[in-house]
């Protein structure tokens, strides 16, 4: 597998705050990958030592195989599309689509204008009078019609309703069947993107806690639910990343992929296993971490 | 792969506004205005300060753009490389043109259509307008330029140091011009500078100006090149 980003040992420390700690990843081409954690994790900063918009403070860093800093071999591959993006004041949204075709190789012009269409934005109007969802439409059109070997999507989102935010998944994945290239999806709504990720990397203080495909990632853990008294019997000897108590009914986050033997004891004990939502996963193995690193210190 | 510097050029030039109808539709046009209706109503000839409007104006464009714009170009990709060179050569057709105009308006005032009818000196100043069209020209772009850039490395010393940086430009500005007047003084220099000024023309002091437009471009590009967005 080719890799399009190397990053190795990275970290970016500002005065007092290490926002990322010695981070190594790959990815690889022709993937969609997601880049979860909470606010604040670093995965913005991440994203602009990647894109070369900040400067790593220790590491290695490849993109496309070279380094990305002033180089012009690999910004044109890049699409960086982020939440907090600024644009001049006196520019309206047509201007910035305009230009976008003279920054992306790949660009799609009729793509631009359907997706234009598709969510109503009004070309001429200034980007400064948008309103903040009409905002993050705009880089969503930019960001999918620019067909960048590398488009990356840091919370593009902001103030999107469901509707346009399922469209965007919807066009997301429809155009990437059609135009094969490495996505990056930056968000803390996981549930919303769990079936459309092919690979997750969790963020957590400037750490990397989660590196792994989706669906191994999905089998890392399992729901047990039944009688309280059950439910315990069944989780004795294993490691229990979550409890939640309703009555006399419990369930719990067991960690493990369940085996014919567990199979058989859920059977008798009639307890029923399930998946663990990616969301509810993540949050429960990210916690963990982080209260482990807490009780250290 | 296309020229990323004509894109940044390209950029700059989608602002209309900016670039185009605020220095010349307002600024400038309403700076004559005032002043040719003042003129209308005075006896004797105005002479005015008023070019100093679209002067200044280019000072505060300095100063604006790269706000304006530099955390957009590198969020789209640009390099700051492509950045700079696109910014410089844009502001440097800027200058090119207002100065083509502002010396042909200097003619029209001169020769033409003189004072205006009014007796108001706008374009054409004693002194100033002395030298030849061309020289009048290079006067009007090298001002025009050094304005631009003396904002645009002040706002790159900005991006690159915050708050902190600007303060120790403007604390190091004191320092300096405060021992350059103590020296001035101490060995009674002032007269000789003086007298030195008054015996140059204004094109060949404006010569002065180009070394400082080298300057602030070079240390505001080795600024840009360590910028985050």
């Amino acid at each position: 597998m080719t890799a399009v980003v190397e990053v190795s040992r990275l970290t970016k420390s500002y005065r007092d705050v290490t926002a990322v700690d010695d981070v190594s990843f790959a990815i690889e081409a022709g993937k969609i990958y997601g880049l979860l954690g909470r606010n604040g994790a670093g995965k913005t900063t991440l994203m602009q030592m990647i894109t070369a918009q900040a400067f790593p403070t220790i590491g290695e860093l490849r993109v496309f195989g070279e380094s990305p800093f002033e180089n012009n071999r690999v910004l044109s591959r890049i699409c960086f599309i982020k939440e907090s993006q600024k644009y001049p004041d006196n520019y309206r949204v047509a201007d910035v689509l305009d230009l976008c075709s003279d920054l992306f190789p790949n660009w799609d012009r009729d793509f631009a204008d359907r997706l234009v269409e598709a969510f109503r934005l009004p070309p001429k109007r200034q980007m400064r009078k948008l309103s903040r969802g009409m905002l993050s439409s705009v880089g969503i059109v930019a960001g999918l019609a620019s067909r960048a070997p590398l488009t990356i999507f840091d919370e593009p989102y902001l103030g999107l309703d469901a509707a346009s935010r399922s469209l965007f998944y919807e066009l997301l994945v429809e155009d990437y069947a059609e135009h094969p290239r490495t996505v990056i999806l930056s968000t803390h709504l996981i549930d919303e993107v769990s079936r459309i990720l092919e690979h997750v990397i969790v963020i957590n203080d400037g750490r990397v806690l989660i590196d792994e495909e989706t669906d191994s990632l999905r089998n890392r853990a399992f729901t047990v639910s039944g009688a309280t008294a059950d439910v315990e019997a069944f989780a004795k000897g294993k490691t229990v990343l979550h409890r939640e108590t309703l009555g006399g009914l419990a369930s719990a986050i067991v960690v493990g992929n369940p085996g014919a033997d567990d199979r058989q004891l859920a059977r008798s004990l009639r307890l029923e296993l399930d998946n663990v939502p990616l969301q509810q996963l993540i949050v429960h193995l990210t916690s963990r971490k982080s209260y482990g690193k807490e009780a250290k210190a | 792969m296309r020229n990323r510097t004509s894109t940044v050029i390209k950029m700059h030039l989608k602002d209309r506004m900016s670039w185009f109808f605020i220095p010349w539709v307002f600024v400038l046009s309403f700076a004559f205005a005032v002043n040719y209706t003042i003129s209308f109503f005075l006896d004797e000839d105005l002479y005015t300060g008023g070019l100093a409007s679209i002067i200044i104006y280019t000072n505060v464009v300095g100063f604006m753009t790269l706000h304006q714009t530099f955390p957009f170009a590198l969020g789209y990709s640009i390099r700051r490389t492509d950045y700079f060179l696109g910014t410089a050569a844009t502001v440097a057709g800027f200058s090119a043109i207002s100065a083509l105009l502002l010396a042909l308006l200097s003619v029209i005032e001169s020769r033409w259509i003189v004072n205006w009818g009014t007796g108001l000196h706008f374009f054409h100043l004693p002194y100033l307008s002395d030298g030849t069209v061309l020289q009048r020209f290079f006067i009007f772009f090298i001002v025009l330029l050094h304005m631009y850039f003396l904002g645009f490395v002040l706002s790159s010393v900005h991006r690159r140091f915050r708050m902190t940086g600007i303060l120790a430009v403007f604390i190091a500005f004191l320092l300096l011009s405060g021992i350059f007047s103590f020296v001035m003084l101490k060995y009674n220099l002032w007269i000789d500078l003086w007298s030195w000024l008054a015996g140059h023309t204004a094109f060949q002091l404006s010569l002065w100006l180009v070394p400082l437009v080298v300057l602030y471009a070079a240390l505001s590009y080795w600024l840009l090149r360590r910028s985050a967005a």
